[in-house]
């Protein structure tokens, strides 16, 4: 958590102290990049909600896709408020480091949420899906 | 755009009102009633409404759905449909029918949204806007106006909160003398669950604490903060099991506690009356509160009564949760 704290600081003072075109450029692209991917895997999850044959598999792509896309999208939200801010004050500081709390909130508790439906799952003794279509 | 947005979102809350009535699994429809409550909250969100869409995401769309599933685990999760007994569903269709058509009458009377000649707008929001932040230095209108010019309908809120508490209670709390059918009052064994929940209690807490003492700055109050506490109550105990909640909180300190949440609110509003005003007006606490004049007494009375509804709705919570899940007899849980 204070990793993160310590990155976004880190950014605001880059993004507001070197004005070099090549440098915000590159803040850009990685706020462009963050979003990007993060919606490219919000996309993955969905169909993989859609498409996978059963209960684990679906939660396997719900779980993980769903944690890291909602991550890389709050990031760019961050990073973008710091970002577009004309004078660093507390309080933009501040919302980016709210930001970054729910990101911490997000990581603990989704994939603890999905944890929590495998096992009931497993010991409500769903039967996991097999292929058998290469078996026979 | 923002028009826009809000349609496609209107449509949305419809169909998915349409698609919770529709299906027969009715944990898929408590599912689907949450994603119902969500966007609403969005809906509210984007009119401005902040403190609306932050009641509605914690009570509609967090714990209410908490409730249903508790609900779901005493009884049964498939609908009791006979086909041939019709009558029913045509006394039901009968009234959802005349109630729409009732309201829909009435829709045309209402003002268009932000029209600034519509009578609510031109007298009493007009004062509101003008002199709350003069009369009691509170920079959140909403938590100014709920909590002291409309005092009394706060009031009579948490007493709303606290006499369904009581209600649910007293519906389903069985004596004890009856002998339990199976006594399966396992911890939760799960490491991974207990360790996450243990991490995130505090912070959840800490949060809804925030929300109930810097409600007068920032969207949120005693309802918000006070379900916020008590869905983390709620939360271990899911994680752990009903025997360690009810150490932290048991049943009878939570009817207490409960109980003192109303009092303080009324209690507040009482004092003064003994000091030669009327009920509810903080004004004149001016008088007890050291270093204080009539301005700031408002303001600091205004965080009292949210921590008594803050107490009142974290119990209320806890309460109905804690009753629905153990059907009344408060030894296990989900």
């Amino acid at each position: 958590m204070a990793i993160n704290v310590l990155a976004v600081i880190l950014f605001a003072i880059i993004s507001q102290t070197i004005h070099h075109p090549t440098v915000q450029l590159i803040l850009n692209i990685l706020i462009m990049a963050s979003l990007g991917l993060g919606l490219f895997f919000f996309f993955a999850t969905s169909v993989g909600v859609l498409r996978f044959p059963d209960f684990f598999t679906r939660l396997h792509a719900a779980g993980k896709g769903d944690t890291l896309s909602t991550i890389l999208i709050l990031l760019a939200c961050s990073l973008f408020s710091l970002k577009s801010a004309k004078t660093l004050d507390q309080t933009t500081i501040l919302a980016a480091i709210k930001i970054l709390l729910i990101i911490n909130f997000i990581f603990i508790g989704s994939p603890t949420a999905t944890h929590a439906l495998i096992e009931a799952g497993y010991n409500s003794e769903i039967d996991p899906w097999e292929n058998n279509a290469t078996r026979n | 755009m923002l028009l826009g947005i809000e349609t496609l979102l209107l449509i949305l809350v419809l169909i998915l009102a349409v698609v919770s009535l529709w299906i027969r699994d009715l944990m898929s429809s408590v599912v689907v009633f949450g994603a119902y409550s969500f966007l609403m909250c969005l809906i509210w969100t984007g009119m401005g409404a902040v403190d609306v869409a932050f009641t509605e995401a914690a009570v509609g769309a967090g714990v209410s759905t908490v409730f249903f599933v508790a609900v779901l685990f005493n009884t049964t999760r498939r609908i009791q449909f006979n086909p041939l007994d019709l009558s029913a569903k045509i006394f039901s269709a009968i009234l959802c029918i005349g109630t729409g058509y009732l309201l829909m009458l009435g829709l045309s009377d209402l003002p268009s949204w932000g029209d600034p000649q519509a009578l609510v707008n031109t007298n009493v929001s007009k004062y509101y806007i003008e002199s709350a932040y003069k009369q009691t230095k509170v920079p959140n209108l909403v938590t100014a106006v709920l909590a002291d010019y409309r005092a009394f309908d706060t009031m009579f809120e948490t007493c709303v909160v606290f006499i369904a508490v009581l209600g649910i209670f007293m519906l389903l709390k069985k004596d004890g003398r009856e002998p339990l059918k199976e006594t399966s009052a396992k911890a939760n064994d799960n490491l991974i669950i207990r360790v996450a929940s243990r991490f995130m209690v505090p912070f959840i807490q800490l949060f809804g604490l925030y929300v109930v003492a810097h409600g007068h700055y920032s969207p949120g109050g005693g309802f918000q903060g006070g379900v916020i506490l008590g869905a983390s109550l709620i939360l271990v105990a899911m994680a752990f099991n009903i025997e360690f909640v009810k150490q932290l909180l048991s049943i009878k300190r939570m009817l207490l506690l409960a109980v003192i949440g109303v009092i303080i609110f009324a209690g507040w509003g009482l004092v003064p009356v003994f000091l030669g005003q009327s009920f509810l007006d903080y004004s004149a606490w001016a008088a007890l509160l050291p270093g204080t004049g009539e301005i700031m007494a408002r303001s600091h009375s205004m965080l009292a009564v949210e921590i008594g509804v803050a107490i009142t709705v974290m119990c209320g919570m806890y309460g109905i949760y804690m009753s629905l899940v153990s059907d009344g007899r408060f030894d296990k849980g989900l």
